[in-house]
């Protein structure tokens, strides 16, 4: 047990009779804090919610801190490298994106080149390039006719991505990697790809660039994986029953990564073999939370600086009362300094009584706030997603103490300085 | 018998005025222990300024005040506020109880005064004892606004014994009771002597100052002794 001083302990009992005691002006002071220490636990709690929403968006779309991203140019030599190497691995997962068409045969789609679905044209019309490599936008005319179909980023894996890029499940299922693979290929839709089959009706048969046959898709489930671009998920395995690995590759728009931990063989035993046939691979380690260290320290800063004003007026407040209070309480002062206390005690007396009306502000503003935070999750978390889940964070409790302490400080350092100098002799001949 | 208290040439002067007025001059005066004696004189003949070099409050601007021998006329306040809590006891005129505290609450003051530490039970029995002692203890939970005049000044007396002082410092302490309660707290005042407790009573009132072992007349700011009791 932490055994508090005399002197402490004399300040604490002291303090909190006088807080008993004025009730009334230990009320106003709090009411004159309340909105100061609100707004920094509000700017707190606000700052550490977004930068989660706006790192786990992040994390969808780039994968979670410590994942390296190895990228290479789509081309078949490149693709058979990675099949020989990455397949059957838990910490590494091969991705391979390519245009697909499902709907009608033979049509242009309703949104070429994959463009969403409330911009369509946004990414033009598919290019075209000749054996020169000199590529150039297809007419409409060249793409055919437009009919009932639907053109995503149809995106193979060699294994679950979610360890290395945390999808959030929508409706269906997620793919089954550990069941034996399936001639109609499963995909898994992202919501700009589910939002185009359910406002276009498109039979289900699927082309892909390569494939020795048109397909018939089945579709098992959407996530959210924050793309904007429509985009269907799909087993590597399932897709080589109709095309080779090696040909499923798109030169001109194609993506090729492997997604792997920071500690796996892969990566030097694939750069080996890539720079054995010259194909340079790059290799990015994801550290979201740095790279955006620097504007969210901005932004946090920007509204702490605004919630430091308010609570400057807070300080303002409990520094008007506490003088007041110090007025009203001379001759207590004087009498305690007669009975023998130290004008150090008396300071700490009136510092203990701010700083309790600090903290008792502060557990207020935090309580508001948490209770604030979980109504709006219940009222509005299911058609907000960043809100689900969302918990009060520590770190606004821990600021919204410390904003109670130091308006507590700065609103007590004057009235305990005036506190400390009352003269006995003049106030012991009133 | 060695003195408890001896004084030496203190001179006390006002400054801040047009001309500064000398409060005290040369003032010398012994006291032992378990002596009671009377400071009378007119108002504003220095009387509680004396008393406030006595109990620290003040130091003098010239002269010596030994202290069981030891000279803390120019002690730092750290060490006057200690030795205020372990030598001293104030009794003043108007009583000083805060009024948001019971009587018990108020006798505690000077026991939860940061010099030293008592447990709250150990604290409580000494509360008692000093209420006990000048006959109050049974208002113990009560508040000032509901005792009258002469149970407040003995709460305020029990204050001053609480932590058993060897001097007590006594400022016109019925210049607002009624004689009958005057002399009741005189009563309760005079039974410290009894255990080697000094009293030094500044006082008007003759008769008050007639039960004391000692008067000392203090005009324009020189003491001088005025009987000395058979």
């Amino acid at each position: 047990m932490i055994r508090l001083s005399g002197r402490f302990r004399s300040a604490l009992i002291i303090g909190l009779q006088g807080i008993r005691a004025r009730k009334t002006r230990t009320l106003l002071s709090m009411v004159s804090l309340f909105l100061g220490v609100l707004a920094v636990v509000v700017v707190q709690a606000g700052a550490s919610i977004a930068e989660r929403a706006l790192l786990a968006d992040m994390e969808l779309q780039r994968g979670i801190d410590g994942t390296k991203v190895m990228g290479m140019a789509p081309q078949p030599r490149v693709s058979e490298i990675i099949m020989d190497t990455v397949p059957g691995r838990d910490d590494a997962v091969a991705v391979v994106g390519v245009s697909a068409i499902i709907g009608e045969p033979g049509v242009r789609p309703v949104n070429p080149n994959a463009s969403p679905f409330d911009e369509i044209g946004f990414y033009g019309m598919p290019m075209v390039c000749d054996a020169t490599g000199n590529c150039r936008e297809q007419t409409p005319a060249e793409a055919g006719p437009e009919g009932q179909a639907i053109e995503v980023r149809l995106t193979a894996l060699t294994g679950d991505i979610r360890q290395f890029k945390p999808f959030r499940p929508k409706s269906g299922q997620w793919l089954d990697f550990g069941s034996v693979p399936s001639m109609a290929p499963r995909l898994v839709l992202n919501e700009e790809a589910a939002k185009g089959f359910e406002r276009y009706r498109v039979p289900a048969e699927m082309r892909v660039p390569g494939a020795s046959a048109n397909m018939t898709p089945q579709l098992i489930g959407v996530v959210d994986d924050g793309d904007y671009q429509p985009r269907a998920y799909v087993r590597m395995d399932e897709m080589a029953n109709w095309i080779p690995a090696t040909k499923l590759v798109d030169p001109s728009m194609g993506e090729m990564n492997v997604l792997m931990t920071g500690d796996t063989p892969v990566e030097q035993v694939l750069t080996s073999k890539l720079k054995a046939i010259n194909a340079e691979p790059y290799v990015e380690l994801i550290n979201s939370r740095k790279d955006q260290e620097k504007e969210l320290a901005l932004m946090r800063l920007i509204f702490l600086s605004m919630a430091g004003l308010v609570l400057l007026i807070g300080v303002a407040g409990i520094l008007n009362v506490g003088l007041a209070t110090v007025g009203e309480r001379v001759e207590e002062f004087a009498l305690r300094r007669a009975v023998g206390t130290p004008r150090a005690l008396l300071a700490g007396i009136v510092l203990a009584e701010t700083l309790i009306t600090g903290l008792l502000t502060a557990a207020l503003a935090i309580g508001v706030s948490a209770a604030a935070l979980k109504g709006v999750v219940v009222l509005a978390g299911n058609s907000e997603p960043f809100l689900q889940g969302v918990v009060f964070p520590w770190d606004a409790g821990v600021a919204g103490v410390i904003a109670g302490l130091i308006a507590g400080v700065l609103g007590g350092f004057v009235p305990a300085l005036r506190a400390a100098g009352i003269p006995i002799a003049t106030v012991m001949r009133a | 018998m060695t003195a408890l208290i001896e004084l030496n040439g203190i001179t006390k002067v006002l400054k801040g005025q047009e001309q500064p007025r000398t409060i005290l001059d040369g003032v010398g005066l012994s006291v032992h222990p378990g002596e009671s004696l009377a400071i009378v004189g007119r108002s504003g003949s220095g009387k509680s300024t004396l008393l406030s070099v006595l109990g620290l409050f003040d130091r003098p601007d010239q002269g010596s005040y030994l202290l069981d021998g030891t000279e803390i006329s120019r002690l730092p306040e750290r060490r006057a506020a200690k030795l205020r809590s372990s030598h001293f006891g104030f009794v003043f005129q108007r009583f000083f109880l805060l009024k948001h505290l019971t009587a018990a609450q108020n006798v505690a003051m000077a026991l939860v005064n940061g010099q030293g530490w008592l447990p709250r039970r150990q604290r409580r029995a000494k509360v008692m004892a000093a209420l006990e002692e000048v006959g109050i203890a049974h208002l113990a939970k009560n508040r000032p606004a509901k005792m009258s005049g002469g149970e407040q000044q003995r709460v305020a007396i029990a204050r001053a014994l609480v932590r058993q002082p060897r001097i007590l410092l006594a400022d016109e302490p019925t210049g607002a009771l009624d004689t009958e309660t005057g002399t009741l707290v005189i009563d309760a005042l005079q039974g410290v002597t009894a255990r080697g407790c000094a009293l030094i009573l500044v006082t008007h009132d003759r008769d008050h100052a007639a039960r004391m072992g000692r008067i000392l007349h203090l005009n324009e700011g020189v003491l001088a002794e005025q009987k000395v009791a058979a």
